[in-house]
């Protein structure tokens, strides 16, 4: 959240003048020049590669075309998993989190080791456990079918739930630590003091803890959904072909129809959608604070 | 409950808005509570009537805020009960309790505008709108924070941001506002102030208040009745006049006047006067308590302030001013005494005919100023 509400001042000319900010520039340089050569320059070479037609000419041909059929609807389906994912992961999120915030602070570490360890294993070994473990014979439908539920074993993978459940798991782990730190910082004290007041326990958590959170859960809601945005591995292998979302649709057109030029014209789709994320999340949050003040005299 | 024949002191303050029917808003009844081994309060008990300003003053560890947090709820008591008004709520969550609590670290919520902050636990009471603005801007006017109710706590200095919680705390009239230290993150010249609007604010306001604090000056200034606290004992529960002057135990006569402790045996009984044969100087020293026998070794408890200079050898002893340390109106001096070998006697005399240092001097105390206690191993 930080990142989103830091505002650098503008900094007097003169400064540039003094000894200290040239070092200070000095210092800054190999920084810099990573950024320029790892960060800069491909972010612009891929936007030039959407804007060229194979004749070199300048084109929006690409664009044209990555918002028509099928293109278009992978669009939508990777917004809308991306979404799901979110809200899910926000949910999940929100509950080991609050649950790890209230653990004495040596038992909440080892939660918060549980929660992130499994992150070190590489993601596609842990999607190929998810497969494993809910196919049809999987430990869950074999679960589920002993206890004679009705309807059981259902169909878990290579679905938009079974893509929405990998993704979620993946993205768990971002969004309770997230969530974690921002309930560690919120003053228990605060509760205890709208409780002597007459305020019960949903009163509480509704006016009180919610609102302190709320920037913890914009930011990470907001986090796992630009991860989702482009996520590959995960929706490529649990999904089925109406899955097919928008990372797996880029790697297909570079690796088998070796089209750099649609593929390029997606990514930067996808990078505008995340800007156009972050701006209304940013946008929400300075909205809800002028209506709170507004309100308030 | 327990059965409790105690008689309650006669209500004296008219406590126009308490919400209290009798004269009693909050008795507490041997209250005790241990954490293992650890007696943190042990079997408190007392009476608070409505509109009445009592301070538990202790330093830390004495109990003091275990009691107070009782009294709150935050904290479950082992046994004995809690009464506001005629409302058994020693097992109750503190949100049923309906008291007002002030804590020592402010504790607004930043999320919400000063208005807001005092108007929270209105809102909690379903009281209407218009109600609710009429109420806040009254409160936050008492406190003089009118034109403040838009910002944010965070743009409050410290006392202001503890004026927002006093107002959040009596905003909605509970029958027992609690104070845990409310000053104390405070510097002296703001503590001194706010203490004067505290007590103005709960005079107007019939308020009825208990107030935690480790400052005796502040519960001096403050209190109608202190009761001082010591590992988790109520020491004495009086008026300040009768805590400073009578004081029932040494430890009072320590922690509130810092009283010098002149170690003798009663020597004599006369109509007027007991005599008190003193240890170290040999001197008698007259004192009112009659009730100990002739030969009973005792510590007399004389305070700084209540010593007074005189000629030499006239007086209970006679000694030489080692220090005299000038502190605005007064001079505050140590007095190694003839013959006794103890640390030098504290005096406080009116700056004007202060002693010197080297002077030889005789001091003389007010047989009304002289508390005696008899000596544990004296029996």
């Amino acid at each position: 959240m930080a990142a989103l509400t830091t505002t650098a001042p503008a900094r007097p000319r003169k400064l540039l003048a003094s000894r200290k900010t040239r070092i200070g520039i000095l210092y800054a340089l190999p920084v810099v020049v990573y950024l320029l050569v790892l960060f800069v320059y491909p972010i612009f070479s891929t936007l030039f590669l959407s804007l060229k037609d194979t004749d070199g000419a300048l084109t929006l041909h690409w664009y044209a075309d990555a918002l028509t059929g099928v293109n278009l609807s992978v669009l939508f389906t990777t917004l809308r998993i991306s979404a799901e994912t979110a809200l899910l992961s926000l949910v999940f999120g929100f509950v080991l989190a609050n649950a790890i915030s209230r653990l004495k602070p040596l038992w909440a570490g080892v939660a918060m080791l549980i929660v992130v360890v499994p992150h070190f294993i590489s993601a596609l070994v842990r999607t190929y456990g998810w497969i494993i473990m809910l196919g049809d014979k999987g430990l869950v439908n074999e679960t589920l079918t002993g206890l004679s539920l009705p309807g059981a074993p259902f169909q878990l993978l290579y679905n938009e739930l079974g893509v929405v459940i990998g993704t979620t798991s993946m993205m768990l782990p971002y969004t309770v630590l997230l969530l974690y730190g921002v309930m560690r910082g919120v003053d228990r004290r605060l509760l205890a003091a709208a409780a002597s007041m007459g305020a019960g326990r949903i009163t509480i958590f509704r006016r009180i803890y919610l609102p302190l959170v709320s920037p913890g859960l914009a930011s990470a809601g907001l986090l796992s959904f630009i991860l989702s945005l482009g996520y590959y591995i995960t929706p490529a292998l649990m999904g089925g072909p109406n899955q097919t979302m928008i990372a797996t649709l880029i790697n297909q057109q570079v690796m088998k129809e070796n089209q750099w030029n649609g593929a390029a014209a997606q990514g930067v789709l996808l990078l505008l959608i995340t800007f156009a994320g972050l701006l209304l999340v940013k946008l929400v949050t300075s909205l809800g604070a002028s209506r709170r003040k507004r309100s308030a005299t | 409950m327990a059965e409790h024949g105690v008689v309650t002191p006669s209500v004296e303050t008219a406590g126009a808005a308490s919400a209290t029917t009798t004269g009693k808003a909050l008795s507490v009844v041997a209250l005790r509570k241990t954490y293992g081994d650890v007696v943190a309060v042990d079997e408190a008990s007392m009476e608070i009537a409505a509109g009445e300003f009592v301070t538990f003053l202790g330093a830390s560890g004495s109990g003091k805020t275990t009691t107070l947090m009782m009294i709150a709820g935050f904290c479950e008591p082992d046994s004995g009960t809690i009464t506001v008004g005629d409302r058994d709520v020693t097992r109750l969550a503190p949100q049923k309790r309906n008291l007002g609590f002030v804590f020592q670290q402010y504790l607004l919520f930043p999320h919400m505008s000063v208005s807001e902050n005092v108007a929270f636990p209105l809102t909690l009471r379903g009281v209407p709108k218009n109600e609710i603005r009429r109420r806040v801007g009254e409160t936050l006017e008492i406190a003089g924070l009118s034109g403040f109710g838009s910002r944010k706590p965070r743009e409050l200095s410290g006392g202001q941001q503890q004026r927002v919680a006093l107002c959040r705390a009596l905003v909605y009239r509970p029958p027992v506002i609690l104070m845990d230290e409310p000053l104390g993150a405070l510097d002296k010249k703001l503590r001194d102030q706010l203490q004067v609007e505290i007590k103005t604010i709960q005079q107007e306001l019939g308020l009825t208040v208990i107030y935690v604090t480790h400052d005796q000056e502040e519960a001096l200034v403050l209190s109608d009745r202190i009761a001082v606290m010591r590992n988790g004992l109520i020491e004495q529960f009086d008026t300040p006049r009768e805590l400073f002057e009578r004081p029932r135990t040494p430890f009072v006569a320590d922690f509130l006047g810092a009283a010098n402790f002149l170690p003798g045996r009663i020597e004599q009984h006369t109509d007027a006067h007991t005599l008190v044969r003193l240890d170290g100087s040999g001197g008698l020293l007259k004192a009112r308590r009659h009730d100990l026998a002739i030969g009973t070794p005792v510590k007399a408890a004389v305070q700084p302030g209540r010593l007074r200079v005189s000629a030499p050898d006239d007086g209970f002893c006679t000694g030489t001013v080692e220090t005299a340390t000038y502190v605005g109106t007064l001079v505050r001096a140590g007095v190694r005494v003839d013959g006794d070998d103890a640390p030098p006697l504290r005096l406080e005399v009116p700056a004007g005919r202060g002693p010197v240092t080297g002077e030889r001097i005789g001091i003389t105390a007010d047989p009304d100023d002289v508390n005696l206690f008899p000596t544990e191993q004296g029996g």
